[in-house]
């Protein structure tokens, strides 16, 4: 039964508190969950925390992992940082592009997949690498990084 | 991880908790003192004696204290933390008690990158590990010492990686740095004392607790102290994570990394140094070359245009934007970098604003990031770009 | 706190340990430029003007964040930090729309100022013009990010000073701007139109709409009557506009105003004058409701309402309050309602023809003019809010020589006023004008205060009680308050209101009457007064609206004989009909 964004807000409350210092897990709960951070969210957080709508919006626009719109089921993360570059991400970049249809920053008509490219993930001596939602992927071909993006449902 | 130059890291014989053990038969303050007797630098980076920070916050008053690990590890070509956490999970937590016990805190707090999701269970069942075996929890070994440690999230920015960016985001804000002083170690989380080191700097605690700041001074090579993790990519045969005495030369790393026809060598990150061929017998410590542990190789066939203009696309995209030098620096320098690809520089004259401008970033930016993102222009187009110094007629 | 020696450019200076660095220096007279810092704020240090070199540091501290120690070497203009902070200013003209003429803030400009004091006449980074985004949203305040150098201080004072907290660093690095929640633009968010984020904007990043086309257009149609009304804290804040020292120079803006073409020139203290008897009255009304009805409806603390901002906060923040705040419209709206009706009908003209002018300290009173509450001439009651800003720029662009004005007296029927009056311009003095008349109806004496300076309630520490307790025998009719203490407060800035609507909310305050003004200082620091401001500043206004009111022969709103008149022909009594139909108004809950 999926939570609603409310919901895991105040269930989250209930597991770290409502200091300031709960919202970034709280954030973090939210966009895991859903995908992205919802306004109601944002607005709910904002309240049991005490601050302005507007400050937890600014939170959440700062950081590459939380998305203020709708996302994809899945998320594709490719590594552009010098370490991947250098063994080809360029060519896996486009081979995904081409795959899905879509560019940088976009998503799936169908809602499955939503790509976006990322700094070093740490992956460096396997690379090239990305994060497909929590999971990591190395030493990347393109067919390689096509075949498992289209095997997300 | 080569197998060839572990001394530290998997060494068998160090039972998980002893050096946890030892140190709770130990005064906190003298467990500080050994730490600082060993001269144990900061291993994420910026190298502040370790010692030294713990003996500050031991002696700070606040109503509570916090140890913060720093697993935000985002500095291009850096995976060495990765590798710990996943397999050396425990002797880190072990640490991170340690240091708690030293300083007088309660609570742990690992602040792990959004990109390291996958260690989350490794490290809670870790953790459970340690509560089941009375290392972790309430009364530890049946001392009147409660320590306990959690994971709170970090959400995709490398500037988190400094520290009071980091408390930032961990008290629910934008990772934007703070201004010094307060210090961590007197106003730090929730504005109490709080230590925050790397977790390669725990990794090391345990052994230092066992077997001695002297021991541990000795794995260096000359003044330096204890050994050294190098994550190693790029141009070589053998990727990955290398532990060499503190203060090894560059060539020695390349040899056990199988570097080959190498053009450059960027040590310590995108923000480190750029070394070309005739620079490899250079030491990686403190004194030389940063030796936060990225190393990066380059062939001939590599277009250090190309790698420069990498570097810079990465700090534009990281910096906070919260300081002028820094979130309007990094773009002015990527512009100049498109320049110089394209022929549209004649001279190095015509970069003389450049070059003061990362000297305007080095110096007059608000945090380390913006202090050193301009390092990489400094030295890649120094060593790297074949310009004249001045033509003729120029205006 | 000790003192500690250190040197500053070679000299040796005593200074408090712990300051910083800037304050050291500027004790000693010695000027260190700075952008993002100001006096009334927390401080950011991320600008990096300030940036100064202190022997043995590896980097260049910012000296507004720096603390000194003992015997710190400071140098504020080595070639290192010389060169630092004209490649920082370079970067910030690079980013910045620089096209000055077309700006707002063309002369009163502090990256203008800077620029031209270290002489940038060559910008290496200089990159395309970068053309104005201007968000068009709100009737008060505007926003231009292309003009934005990300001080926040906008942040700062909408946050510390104000606790209204909407505008806020959206988005990271290069891409980060000032912005909204959701982008929604400041009408889709509680903005309170206080315009203090205008008034701590060092560029032209921030400012108020400008209706001064449309002012000039009507000033110069011979079909239309244009009269203006002005408010009690302009008096004392246009001079500055002018580049002239702040001071009382209410004739020569009379005199200006005049010149500028207005038919009548009238005074919104008249109107002032005016709120106090209907606002006096309410309170009496609603206290005998309570004490001698024992009505336990009625609402007390009762809360003055002529300040938008503050209404507007009370309507997204504490719409459960909204039965306290005092029905009375503003004195702007009630000149406004007036204008249409009474004064069209005493100069015998159509008030279709009748443009409604006023000339404002305060951005927030362009958001109320256009209320939906405010027609009750059948019209819209007030057509124009200028603020004193836009006077200022009317009068400039008539080449006025303000200075060499002679003094001259506002027209009749609606000019008149007392001090009582022009202490409105000030915190607190809307309650002591209130004071002053209804402590004399209820008791037939004086208040019991030296001069009448009703000193307790003066002043600019944030939140002021006081308490007054009447007397035994008390005037006819008004028995029930005999040996009453009537207790008071009085806030200003929005952040001091929030913790006094909290106590009241909270049911912990039990204050009879309170008096709220969105703005630190009251009026006189209003987001339409000149730029810049402090509280030195704001200090030397209200000494100059304290000495206006001493020098009035009329102290007391109920002596004003325009006023007397206005009752006696039109509207009849306080709270009558009439006055209900155009002088009183009602508020709405707004989403938070």
């Amino acid at each position: 039964m999926a939570r609603s964004a409310e919901q895991i807000v105040e269930e989250g409350l209930s597991r770290y508190g409502s200091g300031r210092e709960a919202v970034m897990q709280l954030l973090t709960d939210v966009n895991n969950e859903l995908g992205y951070v919802p306004e109601e969210a944002m607005r709910a957080i904002a309240k049991a925390v005490g601050v302005s709508n507007a400050e937890i919006f600014s939170v959440v626009s700062f950081y590459s992992f939380l998305s203020i719109e709708p996302r994809g089921r899945h998320i594709v993360r490719l590594c552009k940082t010098i370490s991947c570059a250098m063994k080809g991400s360029a060519d896996i970049l486009q081979a995904l592009k081409d795959d899905l249809g879509i560019g940088v920053g976009e998503t799936t008509e169908d809602g499955r997949v939503t790509l976006e490219t990322t700094s070093c993930i740490g992956l460096c001596d396997q690379s090239p690498a990305m994060l497909v939602d929590d999971v990591p992927h190395s030493r990347l071909t393109p067919e390689k990084a096509c075949e498992i993006v289209r095997g997300l449902e | 991880m080569a197998e060839e130059k572990r001394v530290m890291l998997g060494q068998e014989g160090a039972e998980t908790g002893s050096a946890l053990r030892k140190a709770l038969s130990l005064k906190p303050a003298d467990v500080a003192f050994e730490v600082r007797e060993a001269k144990l630098l900061g291993r994420g980076g910026a190298g502040f004696p370790t010692g030294v920070k713990w003996v500050l916050a031991g002696g700070a008053s606040g109503e509570r204290k916090y140890i913060i690990c720093n697993a935000d590890e985002g500095e291009p070509g850096t995976f060495k933390d990765r590798v710990l956490l996943d397999e050396y999970t425990e002797k880190i937590l072990e640490g991170m008690a340690i240091a708690g016990h030293a300083i007088d805190a309660d609570t742990g707090i690992i602040y792990l990158r959004a990109e390291y999701p996958y260690l989350i269970p490794r490290i809670m069942e870790a953790r459970q590990n340690l509560i089941d075996r009375g290392l972790l929890g309430e009364n530890i070994g049946g001392t009147d010492f409660s320590f306990d440690i959690e994971i709170r999230p970090g959400a995709g920015a490398y500037v988190c990686g400094e520290e009071t960016s980091l408390m930032e985001s961990m008290e629910g804000r934008r990772g934007e740095p703070r201004n010094k002083p307060p210090f961590p170690t007197n106003q730090g989380f929730l504005g109490m004392p709080t230590v925050i080191n790397n977790v390669e700097t725990f990794a090391a605690i345990p052994h230092i607790v066992l077997e001695g700041a002297e021991w541990y001074q000795a794995l260096g090579r000359g003044e330096n102290s204890g050994t050294k993790l190098f994550s190693v990519s790029g141009d070589v045969e053998n990727p990955g994570v290398y532990e060499l005495p503190l203060g090894s030369s560059v060539c020695e790393l390349l040899e056990l990394a199988g570097g080959k026809d190498t053009q450059a060598v960027q040590v310590g990150g995108a923000s480190g140094a750029t070394i070309g061929p005739d620079e490899l017998d250079r030491c990686m410590s403190f004194a030389d070359l940063p030796p936060g542990g990225s190393v990066i190789v380059f062939d001939r066939s590599r277009d250090m245009l190309d790698v420069l203009e990498n570097f810079m696309e990465f700090f534009v995209h990281e910096s906070c934007g919260q300081c002028t030098p820094c979130r309007e620096g990094n773009m002015r320098l990527l512009d100049v970098i498109a320049d110089l690809k394209a022929g549209r520089i004649e001279s190095m004259k015509q970069l003389k604003p450049y070059f003061q401008l990362a000297e305007t970033m080095k110096l007059g930016s608000k945090c380390g990031l913006g202090q050193t993102s301009s390092n990489c222009f400094v030295d890649i187009v120094s060593k790297f770009v074949d310009l004249p110094d001045d033509v003729k007629g120029d205006a | 706190m000790p003192n500690v020696s250190v040197t500053i450019n070679g000299r040796k200076l005593d200074v408090r340990e712990g300051v910083t660095i800037l304050e050291a220096a500027r004790s000693a007279g010695i000027e260190i430029p700075t952008l993002c810092y100001h006096p009334d704020i927390s401080i950011a240090g991320n600008c990096r003007m300030c940036v100064v070199e202190v022997e043995g540091w590896r980097t260049l501290p910012a000296a507004c964040v720096t603390p000194v120690t003992p015997n710190m070497t400071i140098m504020t203009n080595s070639p290192r930090v010389r060169r630092a902070r004209r490649s920082t200013l370079q970067l910030l003209l690079a980013s910045h729309n620089s096209n000055c003429p077309e700006c707002e803030r063309n002369g009163n400009c502090e990256l203008q100022d800077l620029a031209e004091q270290h002489n940038i006449t060559v910008n290496p980074f200089q990159t395309d013009e970068k053309p104005s985004s201007i968000e068009e949203a709100s009737p008060g305040v505007m926003r231009d990010n292309s003009k934005c150098i990300m001080c926040t201080r906008c942040v700062r004072t909408c946050e510390e000073l104000q606790s209204v907290a909407v505008i806020k660093p959206v988005g990271r690095s290069k891409d980060v701007t000032i912005g909204t929640f959701m982008e929604k633009g400041l009408n889709g968010v509680p903005c309170t139109q206080c315009g203090q984020c205008i008034n701590r904007c060092p560029t032209g990043a921030l400012f108020e709409k400008s209706e001064v086309e449309e002012v000039w257009e009507a000033i110069e149609d011979p079909e239309k009557f244009v009269v203006v009304q002005t408010a009690p804290a302009t008096r004392v804040g246009i001079a500055e506009a002018l580049g002239l020292p702040t001071g009382r120079n209410t004739g020569q803006m009379v005199a200006a105003l005049k010149r500028l073409g207005f038919n009548r020139v009238l005074d919104t203290d008249f109107t002032a004058d005016l709120t106090i008897m209907e606002e006096g009255f309410e309170l009496i009304h609603r206290l005998k409701k309570a004490l001698v009805e024992g009505d336990k409806d009625v609402h007390l603390p009762m809360m003055t309402s002529c300040s938008p901002g503050w209404v507007k906060f009370i309507e997204h923040k504490y719409p459960q309050l909204l039965p306290n705040v005092s029905t009375c419209k503003s004195p702007q709206q009630m000149f406004g309602a007036l204008a249409k009706t009474y004064l069209a009908d005493k100069e015998d003209v159509d008030p279709a023809n009748v443009v409604s002018v006023s000339m404002m300290p305060c951005t927030a009173k362009k958001f109320e003019k256009e209320r939906d509450e405010m027609r009750d001439s059948g019209y819209q009651d007030v057509d124009y809010v200028l603020t004193v800003r836009e006077v200022a720029r009317m009068i400039r662009d008539m080449d006025i020589d303000f200075e060499n004005l002679p003094e001259e007296k506002y027209d009749r029927w609606m000019g008149q006023s007392s001090g009582a009056a022009i202490i409105f311009g000030a915190t607190g003095g809307v309650m002591e004008a209130a004071l002053r008349t209804a402590y004399e109806v209820v008791t037939g004496q004086e208040v019991p205060f030296e001069g009448l300076n009703i000193e307790p309630v003066r002043g600019m520490q944030g939140v002021r009680e006081a308490a007054i307790t009447m007397p035994d025998d008390m005037a006819e009719g008004f028995e029930f308050l005999a040996g009453a203490t009537l207790k008071v407060a009085v806030a200003h800035g929005l952040a001091n209101a929030r913790k006094v609507m909290d106590k009241v909310a909270a049911g912990e305050a039990d204050y009879h009457f309170i008096e709220i003004m969105a703005c630190p200082g009251g009026c006189l620091g209003g987001g339409g007064q000149p730029i810049p401001t402090d509280a030195d500043i704001r200090q030397a206004r209200a000494r100059a609206i304290y000495d206006e009111d001493a020098h009035l022969p009329l102290r007391k709103s109920h002596e004003n004989p325009e006023i007397q008149a206005l009752y006696a022909e039109f509207l009849k009594e306080p709270l009558g009909h009439k006055s209900h139909e155009l002088l009183h108004t009602h508020y709405h809950k707004r989403e938070d």
